[in-house]
């Protein structure tokens, strides 16, 4: 039953085998992360499980965490879209023996070791607000733009920039969070319609990256380019063009590629016993000493890409 | 005293489980066995449910969003209203219950066509479960107990398992041992000829959508206990499939015949098929281990499974009637009309 | 106009709730917002076209969110490859054709049911191009957005268009002999057959035609953003069909006309919009569409009581 791992899995026995799992497979920015994931896998020798869901069904991922500790991995890597469901498998797995860590999203804290998170939530949604302020002179009405109501980590950052702005920020105004489903088209149609239910709307705020060139798309049609702020979580590589049209005022993100790599490099370093409870700092390989703050292992601060150094990057 | 169609069918199953013991990793543990079945049975019992549907000739596209109503309203009951999860079971299987009758009364009262009364349900059920949600809200921290339901296993075997056995009987029994149940298949074939045999049409076809949204309130009950989780978008695309196993498995779309022994068979097949792909780690398919891409695999092979047996089911009933009217030519008859 | 009375209550519909607008947020009319808007409706509004052939005729096409994803990645990516933005569309035509005469085959000349066949085909090709393009956002190339024209241009050449292709195709519907036969066969193949049309063949044309007019829709998409995301066709099947049957396209085959699917899609793809504009939370869009269908098709059984109790 549950109880053990299979005697025969990843023949050799030696090998690591670590199970990553995206939010969903449709996705740049997880394709990116997994980019990410296997050159620490490369690096460290072990075996890299990719397999996610490709539609939104909120059982595709306990599923495959379940398949996953039937097949005896040794440590699960999930970025969590649904936070109480997903806890049920993982919890699960730890109980089969296997070690779990959480990356870009994050599953409830006893049902995984570590979270390796890009920045702090409040981090990602101070930065946002913080942006979005400067670009519009701390006033005026804005919008969200998100991937689904439901997903735990993006309500998070919502959280934190309505926080941000309740505090630093009292002349500004959230008039809309909308979803988009992770659909570039509805980004768009959506944030259409924003400009002309909310005239006076000043800036638009995409926190998934689907969104912020469907969003830019729409400001660039409605001929607002410039006086509607668009800024979001986006890849560069589907922004370029945007920015340096100056439509795109600023794309926060990370290094997403690194986030993989380090995804990768503490999911191993967890399951042999490398890295345990109560260490604050970890050497995570090519990138070097990290911080780890209680059970987060922060990548780093988000990075704001702009007209100035976007054509350094291409993921 | 299997048909042809199931013959094959368990042929098929056979060929999967070898292929995939061989090329899978730890295909027959009892862990993945398990997994097979945990994993799999909302959608089983979705598709019992849909064979007396399509038995009448009709169809049910909203079992799924159905789901997500029934799951959502059970969420509710139990943790804002402090309700036990087994009477929130009850009430979210009366919900389906309802639910159904509402598709009954517009298709069997008002005689509208099922595919589009339930694509509207379809629309309407996961737009009021949003709708309660907010888009936004889920549901968890249910009791140990309940969520056994899912997870535990009883007898060596899932709970859920037993569950999906005794809904199978149950279903089988009602299709094929009752009154009720045989009318369906006469309603399918010639709803007229029915009523002229004195077959209450309406009522019996629309007793068949009742018991599918009942069922599909239990298989939102059992998802909600695996996942510990109740969401709105629960059971997404769940009709579709259950639509395929029981075409895969012999019963006609177009009503009139079909059975649950060859709904269940087609149900197993797929039901192996999506799980023994995510087990092959050792092979590659376009610069990927087959794990990697093993739902988009499953897809696509399910969907080209479910063309060849239609085609099969075409070619054969060909060849009968062939057969059929070579026999008749050796007897002086009337010809044959043509088909 | 009692014939067309559930063509004109759609309508009518439809321009309440533009009315209702007007009042109370008049801004949904800004002119720039609106035009993008509209023209964003129109890739559905000629996929729900197609379906309308498909449902006139008896048969049924669930495989067109997927015909409408696969033309617009090939288009995308042979735009992307550098050639001219006219083989990108050929390309896209001829990928939507194939893909609608592999479902006409089957269900016209093996007798297949249409809609285990496009359920099956839906899948295979839903779930290939996700093992193909794994969601990769596509760049196109300077000059194909628009089709290298100004937005307004290209605005309105998508929004002409689909008015061209709706003129035309309600045109030959009634006057030319093919679409009578389309009417024919959707409400008696056999009678049809004995008056001299083919089925079969007229069948295999309308899936040809449904797969065509994809593809068109999947190039007009490609046309009003810079980037190709592979889901872009992700629900597309619902919508249309929604749209067609909430139009007055029976789907029992054989009535209905190809005008009503306009304010039948116009209808439901502005709910969104609406709920937008009067502040209202997005999660109840598809409880309103779905009560819109449901309306809608009970609408037609009252009519069709009142007809047989009349006839």
């Amino acid at each position: 039953m549950v109880g053990c791992k299979s005697q025969t899995s990843s023949g050799g026995g030696e090998k690591l085998t670590i199970g990553l799992l995206p939010k969903s497979k449709g996705n740049q920015y997880f394709v990116t992360c997994e980019k990410g994931a296997r050159l620490a896998a490369a690096d460290l020798g072990a075996e890299l499980l990719f397999d996610g869901p490709t539609n939104t069904d909120p059982a595709k991922q306990n599923e495959i965490v379940e398949n996953w500790i039937s097949l005896g991995v040794d440590v699960i890597a999930a970025a969590c879209e649904n936070k109480d469901g997903i806890s049920t498998a993982l919890k699960k797995a730890q109980q089969a023996g296997i070690k779990v860590v959480t990356y870009d999203a994050d599953a409830q804290p006893d049902a995984r070791s570590f979270f390796v998170n890009q920045a702090t939530e409040q981090g990602i949604g101070d930065q946002l607000m913080d942006t979005a302020a400067a670009l519009t002179g701390g006033e005026g009405e804005f919008a969200i733009i998100t991937a689904t109501l439901t997903a735990a980590n993006t309500n998070e950052w919502i959280k934190y920039i309505k926080e941000r702005q309740a505090a630093k920020y009292p002349n500004m105004k959230l008039v809309e969070v909308k979803p988009c489903d992770d659909q570039k088209d509805k980004a768009q149609q959506e944030t259409t319609n924003l400009l002309s239910a909310y005239p006076n709307l000043k800036a638009v705020i995409a926190v998934c990256s689907p969104g912020v060139p469907g969003a830019a798309e729409a400001v660039k049609q409605a001929g607002k380019a410039g006086q509607v702020k668009v800024l979001g979580l986006g890849l560069p590589s589907e922004n370029k063009a945007y920015v340096k049209e100056g439509v795109t005022q600023a794309v926060v993100l990370w290094k997403v590629e690194d986030l993989g790599y380090l995804t990768v490099q503490v999911a191993a370093a967890v399951a042999q016993g490398k890295l345990q409870a109560g260490a604050t700092e970890f050497d995570a390989g090519k990138l070097g000493k990290l911080e780890i703050q209680g059970d987060n292992v922060l990548l780093g601060k988000p990075f704001v890409f702009t007209k100035e150094n976007i054509d350094q990057f291409d993921f | 005293m299997l048909a042809k169609h199931e013959t094959v069918l368990l042929a098929v199953i056979l060929v999967e489980i070898l292929l995939f013991q061989n090329l899978g990793r730890n295909f027959l543990a009892e862990s993945n066995v398990s997994n097979i079945f945990r994993h799999s049975v909302e959608i089983g019992l979705l598709a019992l449910v849909m064979t007396p549907v399509i038995l009448t000739g009709g169809i049910d596209l909203s079992l799924g969003s159905m789901m997500g109503l029934c799951a959502v309203v059970f969420g509710l009951l139990v943790k804002q209203f402090d309700v036990s999860p087994w009477l929130a079971a009850v009430a979210a299987i009366s919900l389906g219950a309802f639910g159904g009758m509402g598709n009954a009364f517009l298709i069997t009262r008002m005689n509208l066509p099922p595919l589009i009364v339930t694509l509207g349900t379809f629309s309407l059920f996961r737009g009021l479960a949003e709708a309660l949600t907010k888009g936004s809200e889920a549901y968890s921290g249910f009791p140990q107990g309940f969520l056994n339901l899912g997870n535990a296993n009883v007898l060596g075997l899932p709970a859920q398992l037993w569950v999906f056995f005794f809904i199978t009987l149950l279903v089988w029994v009602l299709v094929h041992r009752t009154v009720w149940g045989r009318s369906l298949q006469a309603i399918g074939f010639a709803p007229q000829g029915a009523r002229y045999a004195g077959i209450s049409v309406g009522r019996n076809t629309g007793m068949a959508y009742v018991l599918a949204g009942a069922i599909a309130g239990l298989a939102a009950v059992i998802l909600v206990a695996r996942l510990g989780e109740a969401r709105a978008n629960i059971g997404i695309g769940y009709e579709l499939l259950a639509i395929t196993a029981v075409v895969l498995g012999g019963t006609s779309i177009f009503g009139g015949s079909g059975s649950i022994s060859g709904t269940l068979l087609g149900y197993v097949a797929i039901a192996i098929l999506n799980n023994g792909l995510s087990r092959i780690t050792a092979h590659q398919i376009f610069d990927q281990p087959v794990s990697s891409v093993a739902r988009e695999l499953s897809g696509m092979l399910t969907g080209l499974l479910l063309l060849l047996a239609l085609a099969a089911g075409v070619l054969l009933k060909s060849l009968a009637i062939r057969r059929a009217r070579r026999q008749s030519l050796i007897t002086t008859t009337n010809p044959t009309p043509s088909t | 106009m009692k014939k067309y009375s559930r063509e004109w209550s759609v309508a009518a519909a439809f321009g309440l709730l533009m009315l209702s607008l007007l009042i109370v947020a008049p801004h949904f009319f800004h002119w720039q917002p609106l035009l993008s808007r509209v023209t964003s409706q129109m890739p559905a509004m000629v996929v729900a076209l197609g379906v309308a052939l498909v449902i006139i005729s008896r048969q049924i096409d669930i495989s067109i969110g997927a015909q409408f994803s696969m033309c617009a990645v090939i288009a995308g990516l042979v735009a992307a490859s550098g050639l001219p933005l006219g083989v990108a569309i050929l390309a896209a035509i001829a990928c939507g054709a194939l893909m609608g005469a592999l479902n006409g085959l089957l269900v016209a000349y093996l007798g297949l049911p249409s809609i285990v066949v496009t359920l099956a085909t839906m899948v295979t090709w839903q779930e290939a191009l996700r093992l193909w393009q794994q969601g990769r956002l596509l760049n196109l190339p300077e000059g194909i957005q628009w089709f290298g024209q100004s937005q307004a241009q290209g605005q309105a050449i998508v929004i002409g268009a689909t008015a061209l292709l709706l003129i035309l195709l309600s045109w030959l519907m009634k006057n030319i002999a093919v679409g009578r036969a389309i009417y024919a066969v959707g409400s008696d193949a056999e009678a049809a057959r004995l008056a001299g049309i083919n089925p079969q063949r007229t069948t295999f044309g309308v899936f040809v035609s449904m797969g065509v007019l994809a593809a068109l829709a999947a190039v007009m998409n490609l046309v009003q953003s810079p980037q190709i995301q592979p889901s872009c066709g992700d629900g597309m099947e619902l919508k249309a069909i929604a749209a067609a049957v909430v139009g007055g396209i029976a789907i029992r085959g054989g009535r209905g006309t190809l005008w009503g699917v306009l304010p039948g899609l116009l209808l439901l793809a502005n709910v969104n919009p609406a709920l937008t504009h009067f502040h209202q939370p997005p999660y109840w869009e598809k409880a309103i569409q779905g009560l819109v269908i449901i309306l809608a098709v009970v609408a037609d059984g009252w009519n069709q009581k009142k007809q047989s109790k009349n006839g």
